[in-house]
């Protein structure tokens, strides 16, 4: 018996569509010889410029459009294979919901589809409205909705079903910053949950921030493929983040490094906050204050229902999940820099130390990181360790604490 | 379930469809306005049946077309593509159809039922506040042949087919037809009996006419009543335009009571004379005697012919059933139509954009609901002896009633099922004929044209090049 787990989520295998016109001539060649096989519990981004395919990709991997030439297989079997639908969720590019319901009916008509008793779509509805912040504007038809509202409750029935695989078209589109945090924040949160999340958007740092691997798309056909850390690493350059270090440092490091590596030092600044930070901490504060507002509040964390594991991939997922604790703090929620090479990262600053032990003054500024710890094979001055170990601990933190969230 | 959730969504949509609003208040304003417009002839009986024959007429019609129009909710579901996540969902496309249809079609349930219970209301409204001529006879009148359920049976004529043949015998033995061209022996035949049968419906004075119906299956004990409903008319209008005849029902010969009824009435009305029904025979035939003989000593009758035209034949009618009864299978019948008219509706949005759906559905219940008479035209239009390529023509009414045929095996014909004469003339809609409507309307054409949605729509791709 082959495995749940063993199965793609998604394959396709020389997958093409032609749009024909109305005498049936081919006139637009959307997607063209698309290999493509996403693994469960992997977000995966799929990138492109407008009229790459990506939406004509995954209309078909919704069994929206029919392949022209190709194989494609969701979970194993067509797409338009209905017990395929009960495990996907999608959200469109566009909130195509019905103006005239309100957003419980509307979650209400989207749990029936799924054949969820009324207690459980009652249940799901409350909480998915407290999830993308919209309970206090459940009673409002839709068509009253903002953009950003609309693609809420779009989000919302894309979770009903506590899907095993979400389809994400342009999520972020229409949102303001705060929605956009939470949306990636989501999907971060149901990857550790072992979803298989398929993200499509042109807002690269999106993608950058939340997926695992990506495929960019570029007239209908696959350009690149392949782990994001991999794609996107700079193997030829080395960051090394301290808390603020003074010019003598720096001055030290800087001569280290020249005598050790016999290479100069690119850059040396203090990092701007990222605006996106700024910006969720100007709105935490005002809403701490109770400033009243008539569009979306602020949403809850994930729900109880979509914090459960995936059932096919608990165990892999397992060890993700055991510290997991939901949080909206934002700077605990911050996107991961690129994890560095630990081990090699280490035994540069140990070298490092090693070096400056035997040749380098003491030094004069007071160490600004925390406490260091002894090392292994030296006893450091207490300046040079605490600035190094601040490093280290800095350096592996953000993974740290992205995994407790 | 999921059939229901796309019809409960189908519902909340139709509910707050300003367009059905509309409509609703178009129907609202026929059946309240109506009796206070309509009087009909000025007695009870003509305004009560003037508002039944205009109201359900008119809210037929303006449901048919809310039907149409409520397929527009399909037609948006691809233009505003909500399609795009409902077909997501894990709901079959046969069920999403089904689903609409059963939305449309409940959402007229419902409308039906409120407008029979109006139209039940307003008919009582009627009874009550209509000015009468004389309340006892106008009240009986309205209770004995409008609100009730009566079948009604024809007289058999005699058979005229013998005689003609007799007839046409004699003339080609004395060789009356020799130079006649073209002469098709059949066809005079039939001329010479219809014309016997023109002769028999004629009554000269003095003369006495027998009409036998059979089946008479109704309880035959004297305190019911059976009815006895014809139409006279004269070859010359006496001055007065009043009727003098008798007539005598019963048959002595079979040992039931007998009744002679003098009559005195406007020349050229359908008129109804009201016996006990032991003037029935044990075997439940009825036999009933026309004289055109004055029975009212001392009153002038004109010297006339009296005729008993085609197409107004001599009935009895007895009650079967109540006039509630009768509104229900009517409506139901009506629901038929509706049934199917969804069907072809939901049929359309899916093919096609709104307005060519729109247009589409339309032409096809105009079709229905003229079907009959369109192939009346093409019959009269057409020549029976030429053929398709004897002239342009009727190439053209030819080839056009072809077309129609084979249309017709999908397109019903609604003017089979309109009962709404029936109920307006308290004749029954007997259960047989809602059963066929049920069967043919909302079972099997029904069935037909979903089926064709379903399928088209299986396999068509519903999200649009967007490159």
């Amino acid at each position: 018996m082959i495995d749940q787990r063993d199965i793609p989520v998604v394959q396709t295998a020389g997958l093409c569509k032609t749009f024909k016109d109305f005498w049936r001539r081919p006139r637009v060649e959307a997607v063209k010889d698309l290999n493509l096989e996403i693994a469960p519990g992997e977000i995966f981004g799929l990138l492109g410029p407008n009229g790459s395919g990506k939406t004509t990709t995954i209309k078909m991997l919704l069994g929206l459009l029919h392949a022209t030439r190709g194989r494609i297989s969701v979970f194993g079997r067509s797409p338009s294979d209905v017990s395929v639908k009960a495990r996907i969720g999608f959200l469109p590019e566009e909130s195509y919901l019905y103006r005239f319901l309100v957003a419980h009916e509307t979650l209400d008509y989207y749990g029936r589809l799924f054949r969820l008793p009324a207690r459980i779509r009652r249940d799901r509805a409350d909480r998915l409205l407290d999830m993308v912040g919209l309970r206090h504007e459940a009673k409002r038809p839709l068509g009253e909705y903002s953009k950003g509202m609309a693609r809420r409750i779009g989000l919302a029935q894309a979770l009903i079903n506590d899907p095993e695989f979400l389809i994400l078209d342009e999520p972020t589109s229409g949102l303001d910053p705060i929605g956009a945090r939470q949306i990636k924040d989501l999907i971060r949160d149901l990857g550790r949950k072992g979803k298989t999340i398929l993200l499509s958007s042109h807002v690269l740092s999106d993608v950058e921030d939340v997926c695992d691997r990506v495929t960019i798309l570029y007239g209908g056909q696959q350009q690149a493929v392949g782990d994001i850390d991999d794609l996107l690493a700079k193997r030829d350059v080395t960051q090394i983040k301290a808390h603020d270090l003074s010019e003598d440092t720096v001055a030290q490091i800087r001569d280290l490094v020249k005598r050790l590596e016999a290479k100069d030092i690119l850059e040396v600044s203090n990092p701007r906050e990222r605006l996106e930070e700024f910006f969720l901490q100007i709105v935490e504060e005002a809403q701490a204050a109770k400033i009243v507002t008539s569009g979306a509040r602020a949403g809850t964390e994930l729900p109880e229902f979509l914090q459960q594991p995936t059932a096919r991939t608990e165990d892999v997922v397992g060890e993700l999940v055991t510290a997991a604790k939901l949080t909206r703090n934002v700077e605990k929620l911050a996107p991961a820099p690129l994890a560095p090479d630990d081990q090699s990262t280490r035994k540069v600053l140990t070298d490092l130390l090693r070096s400056d032990e035997q040749t380098a003054p003491a030094p004069t500024a007071a160490p600004t990181g925390p406490s260091p710890s002894p090392g292994p094979a030296c006893e450091p001055k207490a300046g040079d360790a605490g600035v190094i170990d601040a490093l280290i601990d800095h350096t592996e933190r953000p993974t740290k604490a992205d995994d407790e969230d | 379930m999921q059939v229901w959730a796309v019809a409960r969504q189908m519902i909340s949509e139709g509910i707050r469809m300003k367009l059905a609003l509309v409509f609703l208040m178009l129907i609202a304003l026929v059946v309240l306005g109506l009796p206070f417009s309509v009087v009909g002839d000025s007695s009870l009986t003509g305004a009560v049946q003037s508002f039944m024959s205009y109201g359900l007429t008119a809210s037929a019609v303006l449901l048919g077309m809310l039907t149409v129009f409520m397929s527009r909710s399909l037609s948006d579901e691809f233009v505003h593509r909500q399609i795009y996540i409902t077909l997501t969902k894990p709901i079959p496309r046969w069920q999403f159809i089904l689903g609409k249809w059963l939305g449309i079609t409940s959402l007229n349930a419902v409308f039906l039922i409120t407008i029979g219970l109006t139209i039940y209301g307003m008919v009582f409204y009627i009874k009550v506040t209509h000015p009468p001529i004389d309340k006892v006879i106008d009240e009986k009148e309205l209770a004995n042949e409008v609100l009730v359920a009566r079948h009604a049976i024809r007289a058999q004529l005699p058979d005229f087919r013998k005689p003609a043949e007799e007839a046409y015998e004699r003339n080609r033995e004395q060789g009356k037809y020799n130079n006649v061209p073209n002469f098709d022996p059949e066809r005079e035949i039939a001329d010479l009996a219809s014309k016997f049968g023109a002769r028999w419906r004629l009554v000269a004075p003095r003369e006495y006419r027998d009409f036998t119906f059979k089946n008479v299956l109704c309880d035959r004990s004297p305190d019911h009543y059976i009815q006895v409903r014809y139409k006279t008319d004269v070859t010359n209008y006496p001055p007065d335009e009043i009727l003098r005849a008798m007539w005598r029902i019963g048959d002595p010969y079979k040992d039931t009571a007998v009744y002679d009824i003098p009559v005195r009435h406007v020349v050229g009305r359908y008129q109804t004379i009201r016996v006990p029904a032991d003037a029935v025979a044990e075997d439940h035939t009825l036999s009933v005697r026309f004289s055109n003989e004055n029975p009212f000593a001392g009153e002038k009758q004109y010297f006339n012919i009296m005729e008993f035209r085609p197409g107004s034949d001599v009935e009895v009618l007895f009650v079967v059933g109540s006039f509630e009864g009768n509104l229900l299978r009517l409506m139901t019948l009506i629901m038929c139509k509706l049934m199917f008219l969804a069907a072809v509706a939901v049929f359309m949005a899916t093919m096609f954009s709104f307005p060519v759906a729109c247009l589409t559905s339309f032409t096809v219940y105009i079709l229905a609901g003229t079907r009959t008479f369109l192939f009346d035209s093409l019959d009269f239009a057409s020549n029976d002896t030429a053929t398709m390529f004897s002239s342009v023509k009727e190439f053209l009414v030819q080839t056009i009633t072809h077309m129609f045929t084979m249309i017709g095996w999908v397109i019903p014909d609604f003017g089979r099922y309109d009962a709404v004469e029936n109920l307006v003339n308290g004749r029954n809609v007997s259960l047989v004929w809602v059963l066929q409507g049920i069967g043919d309307l909302a079972i099997l054409k029904t069935a037909i044209v979903l089926g064709l949605a379903m399928l088209l729509f299986y396999r068509r791709e519903v999200a649009e090049v967007s490159v």
